[in-house]
């Protein structure tokens, strides 16, 4: 036994019933949390989750695993800056151990107009409740002495923001705290039930169909990642998205000795080490959209070269596996959550490559609409008709990727 | 290290069919960067292109830096640095990523001229060093 | 690889010896690391059994600098280091001093041999080697691999590509066709005692055996090795005795009540208990043009499902604690992995998947399929993965060695290497705006365009009009995309009747190409393009002096503003545009790159007692935020329309199409939303990005600013963001007027000068 095996948390699995006020598609963490909220905080427990695989069989299971809130217009930070407090009372709230850790988050800067995009996102997030500064090159160096701040030769740092809240969290544990707090409330959680179909009564979705039959719903949610196109087309919703894989990869593990989550403003690579002692690392999402699952070694030897020339002591560090989700990415880098003018769908979507750090709160204002029928003020940004009312949310600049 | 210098010639933007029937002057070689764009090395210099070229653009150019290699050179210093195969024809024009740096060979039988556009060139003759 | 810089050999070290854990150990010719432990009576690990076959991770250790090197796959050399893992936690993350970046980076060390085949088969055993001869006989060209020969199969990718480690470097190998023939590994005992010492499957005890190693009192349970001095024991394992090391071995026979437990003691345990296949590559590999052949593609039985003992060795995960997991309500196989690790240790799952898996089938009736197999098989380190490989390029204008000379401090920008500024800024300033400045703008995106139809590809482009400019004319324009976005900037310059050059941003040249010639084709028209981005050099001369010195350089008669023409400046072939970024009157002078230096130190040298100077970006942000000129990228947002910018002036509605209109004439009929607006207010600047409070609410933010020394107070960009717009805003927690731009000369009466 070592110290990482699961021995607190128990689920407990219910036969599916014919009806619930409200069936969510998509048992990873997104869905599980509104489903949590749903029955701690609204008592709607006649609520099912529905898995076409096991729980944490998406994106859930394949991010970096980094809680941060350091976006770049205020809206995304309110929701993130949330979102990484609901983390930070998790464990007490849910009596599990998810393993999380608040680590800081270095962004580096090797250009002058990287340091001005990172001097505005200091002081915009100061301004909006997430605290994060800038730092000299020495000051980075003393946060993470592992640190070369030539870059290699290439890449200068001139300094970097510091977002002192970011944490990590372990995120299959995410995923079955949420799991089991719904379960214990009477929320169903039904895997391997892939949802092939909508019911619809006239334009109403009013549940679904599943290879087990049909289950019908007051409410479906879609709180799937990497195929949400295909379920939105079930409802004649086209949503602005793309999928993209997304690729990560870690090492063996070695004794714990390396801080904080290191990212950069330019190679789009970040780097921490896991509570295994595993250096965890990944890079922006592949240019080409595709649903694939599959590996590239480009990936690989171009992720290994940028980490490697901010944190020459990877250079001999062994590489154990690599493995790619598929990213829902939205026109403007943000999430699309809630209506869909389709009555009775709701969707929470375009979690992109920023989904994980996203759970508890989208999790926690999606339970809000869904009980009160009424879009939330921290969710009114991000609902799915600011396209057509040209408002987008463009924060590119803040996800890590391009 | 290698010395790369300006390659200078003529450039031809020009309807495909145009450029298939272009006559150049006898000794001059021509790579065909697209099907609408040539790049023209003349023998001589001062030698321009033939008249009835119909709606091309046509420029001096002296935005392209290379050398020449012999085959070995070439086996030695370029190829190591490329992740595509050669084409096996003679003469024929290669281009894509050498060492990263977006550049063109020119093949021929006994030697291959390296060229890249001139904003490239530091970083071209740093990285094949 | 050869990696002396950490472990230099010690003085202990002679031929024939390594160095383990500081101490000497002496090895035999042809011994791996591994071997060389067991010969000296050590366990290269912290105990479990061996199969010295590079299937467990139960020999892992730091090799050379480098931990989890697999031992049994590692060959002894004189002076090798080798630093055994510690027993709790990982090995340690050795720092690494500062770089020698005059060299280098040790990625680029790694030599990477690429080749093509038409067939790659992996295993040189019984059926791979069959398999690459009959390719062969077939006149196919076949690549054979295999670990034992120091040619490690890393993962087979998409091509199919085949990554291949070995001491003296990485193969990138592009095959037609891939063949799986990598065997079958030895299962592992999951009993009680079975992280002792002592415990060998049989092949291992044969190689160790055909070593000359003595194995002591060995005792064999199952299928025995061939070969080997041993006893053989009758019945199936129960479990293993001993303190750090096997003492003996308790095995059974008969079921039930008819069981009878047999102990016999021994020094060494040999373990036949049967073979999985070794399909971790071929696993990872489905949907390419890869067949598995030999015992690699069998499906062997599984073992009995264990009942207790380590099942995953890597990890350290025990029967008891799948069982914990189950009763959590983790069941099923995936389930399983993740709650208890077991499966995600180095050798990801070689060693317990079978015993996983029977265990998972006896809980749940069905046999489940193996978890997904991901690279990497056999393992590389990060700079063998980074080998040969190159990053963005940087470009440099022609000019670049100038920059430095004159004291430039050099900084990218839009993908080039840009002055920042030669050191004294405000000098630079007060050249522009009093007397006159040279600035390197080579970097601007340059197309021509030209043919029977470019006339109607520009209208269509542009949002403003094009047919009516005249040749020897230019005009401003903004690119719109069809959402009516501003996605990049520049000059319309016509030259002919069915001739332009057409200007753009530096870091959107490439974008705008791409743009134009999708357009082009997708429209049909008759138009060619030409990139001349990197083929022409471009200098600014700019301020009030700036035709003084043309003239001096022979441009008698420069353009009037907004005009272009090609004409000689210094004996220097150049197309000259007239128009004005600065405020000042401004002269771009595009020339080839061959004659840049050329001209800039001309310019330098004629304008000497004209206080020349040139400028860098940080000027020229400031020197054109005093005239409200956007920058596409800094001031703009993804879903900046020209009226957001307050640039309705660049756009006619009345044109019946070009990209964006549409979109345009949509959101017109939206309420206003976002407006970029001028602000000013007293110095100190507030810093770019500062919010834009009002009432207490941030309602946007600064987009530039800059401390105007002509006009002493700070002048700004922003957006406004919270309707309706407020007029009395606060930056920094002082008040700031919001005003329609240019804050300099308004009329525009210099730049026309």
């Amino acid at each position: 036994m070592n110290e990482f095996v699961e021995t607190i948390l128990a689920l407990e699995w219910h036969k599916p019933k014919p009806a619930y006020d409200v069936v969510i598609i998509g048992g990873g963490g997104h869905g599980l949390a509104t489903a949590y909220y749903l029955a701690t905080r609204h008592g709607i427990t006649n609520v099912a989750v529905l898995e076409a695989n096991y729980i944490g069989s998406g994106n859930s299971g394949r991010n970096t695993t980094i809680i941060r809130a350091n976006y770049g217009i205020p809206e995304s930070i309110r929701f993130y800056q949330h979102s990484l407090e609901l983390y930070g009372t998790l464990e007490d709230e849910t009596g599990c151990w998810i393993m999380h850790s608040t680590k800081g988050l270095l962004w580096l800067a090797h250009t002058e107009s990287a340091m001005r995009a990172e001097r505005a996102r200091c002081l915009l997030n100061q301004a909006c409740g997430a605290e994060t500064v800038m730092v000299t090159p020495e000051e980075a160096r003393s946060i993470c002495p592992q640190l070369d701040l030539s870059g290699g030769g290439r890449y200068p740092v001139l300094g970097a923001s510091y977002h002192v809240g970011a944490a990590t969290a372990r995120h299959d544990r995410v995923v079955w705290a949420y799991a089991q707090g719904a379960m214990r409330k009477g929320v169903d959680v039904l895997q391997h039930t892939p949802v092939t179909g909508l019911l619809r009564d006239g334009e109403r979705v009013v549940g679904v169909e599943t290879p087990n039959g049909p289950i019908s719903a007051g409410l479906v949610l879609s709180a799937v990642g990497g195929n949400v196109s295909t379920v939105a087309a079930m409802a004649d919703v086209r949503l602005p998205i793309r999928t993209h894989p997304l690729q990560a990869f870690v090492t063996n593990a070695y004794a714990l000795g390396f801080g904080p989550i290191i990212s950069d403003t330019e190679l789009f690579c970040y780097v921490s080490q896991t509570a295994r002692g595993q250096m965890l690392m990944g890079a922006e999402f592949d240019p080409q959209p595709s649903y694939s699952l599959g590996s590239s070694y480009n990936f690989l030897q171009s992720c290994s070269a940028k980490v490697t020339h901010l944190l020459p002591f990877l250079r001999d560090l062994r590489i154990l596996r690599q493995w790619t989700g598929i990213c829902d990415i939205s026109t403007d880098f943000s999430p699309i959550m809630g209506e869909t003018g389709v009555p009775g769908f709701l969707v929470t979507t375009g979690w992109g490559t920023w989904g994980f750090k996203a759970i508890p709160a989208g999790g926690e204002q999606m339970a809000e609409l869904i009980a009160t029928g009424r879009t939330p003020a921290m969710l009114e940004p991000f609902r799915l008709d600011r396209f057509a009312r040209e408002l987008p949310m463009a924060d590119q600049g803040s996800t890590g990727t391009r | 290290m290698l010395a790369l210098e300006t390659i200078p010639g003529v450039r031809a933007a020009a309807d495909a069919a145009a450029i298939d029937g272009m006559v150049v002057a006898e000794g001059a070689v021509v790579l065909r960067f697209a099907p609408d764009e040539v790049f023209i090395m003349f023998p001589k210099p001062g030698r321009e292109l033939n008249e009835g070229f119909a709606q091309a653009i046509i420029a001096r150019e002296t935005g392209f830096v290379g050398c020449w290699l012999t085959l070995e050179e070439l086996a030695a210093r370029v190829v190591a640095h490329i992740d595509w195969a050669l084409p096996v024809e003679r003469p024929a024009l290669a281009q894509g990523l050498v060492a990263g740096v977006p550049a063109k060979l020119w093949l021929e039988s006994g030697r291959a001229l390296l060229l890249c556009a001139a904003p490239y060139a530091h970083e071209l003759t740093e990285r094949l060093r | 690889m050869q990696r002396a810089d950490r472990h230099p050999a010690p003085a202990l070290a002679g031929p024939g010896r390594i160095v383990v854990d500081g101490a000497p150990v002496p090895y035999q010719a042809g011994d791996s690391v591994a071997m060389a432990l067991i010969r000296a009576g050590a366990h290269p690990g912290r105990g479990g059994t061996l199969c010295l076959a590079g299937d467990c991770g139960n020999c892992v250790a730091e090799v050379d600098g480098i931990a989890w090197i697999r031992t049994c796959q590692a060959d002894c050399r004189p002076g090798l280091a080798v630093e055994r893992h510690p027993a709790r936690g990982g090995p340690p993350l050795h720092p690494v001093a500062q770089p020698d970046v005059t060299r280098p980076p040790v990625a680029r060390r790694i030599p990477v041999r690429r080749v093509s085949v038409d067939l790659v088969v992996i295993g040189a055993g019984e059926s791979g080697t069959a398999a690459a001869a009959n390719a062969r006989l077939r006149g196919r060209t076949v690549l054979l691999l295999d670990a034992r020969e120091d040619a490690e199969v890393v993962a087979i990718y998409g091509g199919p590509t085949v990554i291949v480690r070995s001491s003296t470097g990485m193969t990138h190998v592009h095959a037609r066709e891939v063949i799986v023939a990598t065997g079958a590994a030895e299962l592992h005992p999951v009993c009680p005692g079975n992280g002792l010492r002592g415990l060998l499957t049989g092949r291992a005890a044969e190689l160790l055996h055909a070593a000359g190693i003595d194995l002591g009192v060995a005792v064999a349970v199952g299928e025995p090795p061939r070969d080997v001095p041993c006893t053989v024991v009758a019945g199936r394992l129960v479990r293993i005795e001993g303190t750090e090391r096997v003492s003996a071995v308790v095995t059974a026979t008969g079921e039930g009540l008819a069981a009878a437990e047999v102990r016999t003691p021994c020094e060494t345990l040999i373990l036949g208990l049967g073979r999985a296949p070794r399909d971790l590559l071929a696993r990872m590999s489905t949907g390419e043009p890869v067949a598995v052949i030999g015992p690699a593609a069998e499906s062997f039985p599984l073992p009995p499902a264990p009942t207790a003992g380590i099942v995953c060795p890597c990890a350290g995960i025990g029967v008891d604690d799948l069982e914990g997991v189950w009763q959590r309500g983790f069941q099923e196989l995936e389930l399983v992995k993740r709650a208890s690790l077991a499966g995600t240790g180095t050798c990801q799952g070689s060693v317990c998947l079978p015993h996983v898996r029977a265990w998972v089938a006896s809980k749940s009736g069905t046999v489940p399929e193996p978890f997904t197999a991901r690279p990497a098989s056999r393992q590389v380190t990060l700079a063998e993965a980074a080998a040969d490989v190159h990053l963005d390029v940087f470009k440099r204008t022609p000019l670049h060695d100038e920059h430095l000379a004159l004291g430039g401090r050099l900084d990218r920008f839009g993908g080039w290497w840009r002055p920042w500024t030669y050191g004294d800024h405000v000098a630079e300033y007060w050249a522009v705006r009093e007397g006159v400045s040279l600035g390197d703008v080579s970097t601007l995106g340059k197309l021509i365009v030209s043919g029977p139809d470019v006339v109607e590809l520009l209208e269509r482009i542009y949002p403003n009009r094009v047919g009516n400019l005249g040749p020897g004319r230019s005009r401003y324009a903004l690119l719109l995309n069809e959402r009516g976005h501003v996605i990049d900037d520049g000059m319309i310059c016509r030259e002919t009747e069915t001739r332009f050059v057409l200007t753009f941003t530096s870091g959107g040249a490439a974008n705008a190409e791409m743009w134009l010639r999708d357009w082009i084709e997708t429209w049909g028209l008759k138009v060619q393009v030409m990139d001349r981005t990197m083929s022409l050099a471009a200098i600014n001369v700019t301020g009030p002096l700036a035709g003084q010195l043309l003239g001096r350089a022979g441009l008698a008669d420069p353009p009037r503003y907004l005009a272009h023409a090609h004409a000689e400046v210094a004996g220097v072939p150049c197309h000259v545009m007239r128009l004005s970024f600065t405020g000042e009157a401004s002269f771009e002078l595009h020339h080839p790159v061959d004659r840049s230096v050329e001209l800039w130190r001309t310019l330098l040298d004629l304008g000497r007692d004209l206080g020349i100077r040139p400028h860098g970006l940080r000027n020229l942000f400031g020197l054109r935020l005093e005239k409200g000129h956007v920058i596409v990228g800094m001031d703009t947002e993804l879903d900046s329309t020209p009226h957001r910018l307050g640039m309705d002036w660049a756009v006619r509605m009345d044109k019946p199409e070009f990209l964006g209109r549409s979109a345009l004439a949509r959101t017109a009929l939206l309420p206003d939303s976002r407006r970029l607006i001028g602000l000013t207010m007293t110095s100190p600047v507030p810093t770019e990005g500062s919010p834009i409070w009002s009432d207490g609410e941030i309602v946007g933010h600064v987009t530039s600013s800059f401390d105007s020394p002509l006009l002493g107070r700070a002048v700004m960009l922003g957006w406004l963001k919270r309707t309706p717009f407020p007029e009395a805003v606060e930056i920094d927690g002082r008040r700031a007027t919001v005003t329609r731009p240019p804050f300099y000369d308004p009329e525009g009466l210099r730049a026309r000068a």
